[in-house]
């Protein structure tokens, strides 16, 4: 069993949290100028995350599996919440196939900068939005 | 102060920053490497432990003529190998096109697996042909990116003419996506050949300005995956292995280039390298190089080998420590110097180097002097900050810094 009981309540609290960081204008702008869609296909619970960042606003689409995205990303719930705690490697993470990235890896890695205060966000988010027992201490 | 230690002093203490042993690190080399004088007109043995009988070759049109193809399929025939096809017109950057039409000849021909003979084009050809004839589907949109694959590959055997790329022992392909105008990568260590036969004789027919070239590409490659972020005791290991060999036969190999000793000291460097930077990647040099590359068609080695010390130079402060060991390896004496000043040692190893092979007719020195125009520098470094090995490089990197040294580059 992993760290979220379900599909929703893993939605629930990731789709949040990115709308959070689409809200953030200084990771939102960062996003939005590489122009990326990636998709998130999440295992255990499942769950699909669109990330459209090709317009003027950050689009958050869960359950979106049909727009062409340009970068695919699949790994497990557990890994995308330590991820968002910084406390993932990503490049350990993809050599232990911990992580599946398909498209062009250095747009995903050059966004890595950008959104690196997001890691101090979402704790907080956690705790703010009444999500304090899936925070890792 | 550089001591009569020295060695010791490198060799087993870590400096601040970069620590002797990383969080994480994997070694993951399951490619056999055989090495000899003419092997690569028998390795029966070897191929008949991969248990396959029917092979397909890639190659490119130069190789084949300069007769090596038909020397590694006459030795096959021999062996009681059957060759069900060849693809013979890898350009000289791979791209999807030739790699789609490969995978189809291969696919119908029936070959249980592949044999590439080339250089790094025609082996990361082969290798994403690999992809397509094993799993099938559509290269770009199923299998880009790193780690895609789930289960191992038909067996790819990588006979490398040249002393460089070393693709032959690393994860990594580059396919030229010519509609989007750009390289695509794929990282995965299903990728990595099931066998390299390392042969100097296949190496011979390099003229001396591709020897120096492409050597310089297998020194900037040990030299980046030395100083990069994901480096590790044991990349380190062949990286340092590496540079000793190519600083002691570079230049015999260029000057003499019936030199099988030189010849051979050269491709294995380029192997030992190449198994470096699969698994610790490269950095800013070969961002610069890439965007060279890419914006003005230099040949790959032909930049790397210009741009090399002064990528050095840009990661001279967060990289010094790791520079006097490299000197050392070049052959330079720093005992009783400064750190500062035995680091750039390592720097005026490398300048001392180009400036030889420049003397002997085999290598430019400036970007001036590979028609790059000077105006267009800014937007090179624009592009070798976005370039993926940014993000290995042990410095950030940012265009007007960037700009600052290809300036001098210049």
């Amino acid at each position: 069993m992993g760290v979220f009981e379900s599909s929703e309540k893993f939605e629930e609290v990731l789709v949040g949290f990115f709308r959070n960081l689409g809200d953030t204008p200084s990771i939102a702008n960062k996003l939005l100028a590489s122009k990326l869609i990636i998709r998130f296909t999440y295992s255990d619970p499942d769950l699909v995350v669109l990330v459209d960042c090709s317009g003027d606003k950050i689009d958050v689409r869960p359950g979106d599996k049909d727009t062409k995205a340009e970068v695919e990303m699949s790994m497990s719930a557990d890994i995308a919440h330590k991820f968002w705690f910084g406390k993932v490697n990503l490049m350990a993470a993809l050599t232990r196939r911990q992580m599946v990235a398909k498209g062009p890896i250095p747009k995903i890695l050059n966004l890595l900068p950008a959104i690196k205060p997001s890691y101090a966000m979402y704790p907080k988010y956690l705790e703010e939005q009444g999500y304090s027992k899936y925070n890792i201490h | 102060m550089i001591g009569k230690d020295v060695w010791n002093q490198f060799l087993f203490t870590s400096d601040e920053g970069n620590p002797m042993l990383p969080e994480f690190f994997e070694f993951h080399n399951p490619t056999r490497v055989v090495y000899g004088v003419g092997l690569a007109s028998d390795f029966k043995a070897e191929l008949d432990a991969l248990g396959v009988r029917r092979y397909f070759i890639v190659s490119d049109k130069t190789i084949n003529e300069l007769g090596l193809v038909k020397r590694v399929v006459d030795g096959l025939r021999t062996g009681g190998f059957e060759i069900m096809g060849e693809f013979l017109e890898v350009p000289q950057d791979a791209e999807i096109k030739s790699v789609n039409a490969c995978a189809e000849q291969a696919k119908a021909s029936g070959a249980e697996g592949l044999i590439a003979i080339g250089g790094g084009s025609v082996i990361d050809a082969a290798k994403a042909t690999n992809i397509l004839v094993s799993e099938g589907g559509d290269l770009i949109q199923d299998y880009s990116g790193a780690q895609t694959l789930a289960r191992p590959l038909k067996p790819l055997v990588a006979i490398p003419t040249t002393a460089g790329t070393g693709s032959e022992a690393t994860i990594v392909a580059m396919i030229a996506d010519e509609e989007n105008r750009c390289k695509m990568a794929f990282t995965d260590r299903f990728l990595l050949p099931s066998l390299a036969v390392l042969d100097p004789e296949m190496t011979l027919s390099m003229p001396p300005k591709l020897t120096a070239s492409t050597a310089m590409d297998a020194l900037t490659h040990a030299v980046e995956a030395y100083v990069d972020l994901q480096r590790s005791p044991v990349s380190d290991a062949l990286a340092v292995g590496a540079i000793e060999l190519i600083f002691q036969n570079i230049i015999q190999a260029t000057e003499q280039a019936d030199d099988l000793e030189a010849r051979g000291a050269l491709l294995v460097a380029s192997n030992m390298a190449g198994i470096a930077f699969s698994h610790s990647m490269v950095g800013c040099v070969h961002g610069m190089a890439h965007a060279v590359g890419g914006l003005h068609r230099v040949p790959h080695g032909v930049a790397n080998a210009i741009l090399l010390a002064y990528g050095m130079e840009y990661n001279f402060e967060q990289a010094k420590d790791k520079f006097v060991k490299l000197a050392l390896f070049m052959g330079e004496k720093v005992s009783g110097l400064s750190v500062d000043n035995a680091a750039r040692k390592a720097m005026e190893a490398v300048r001392k180097l180009t400036g030889t092979l420049n003397t002997m007719g085999a290598l430019p020195l400036r970007l001036r002097e590979v028609g790059i125009p000077e105006d267009a520098l800014p937007a090179i470094a624009e592009a070798a900050v976005v370039d993926g090995t940014s993000f290995y490089n042990p410095r950030e990197v940012v265009a007007e810094e960037i700009l600052v040294h290809l300036r001098k580059a210049y």
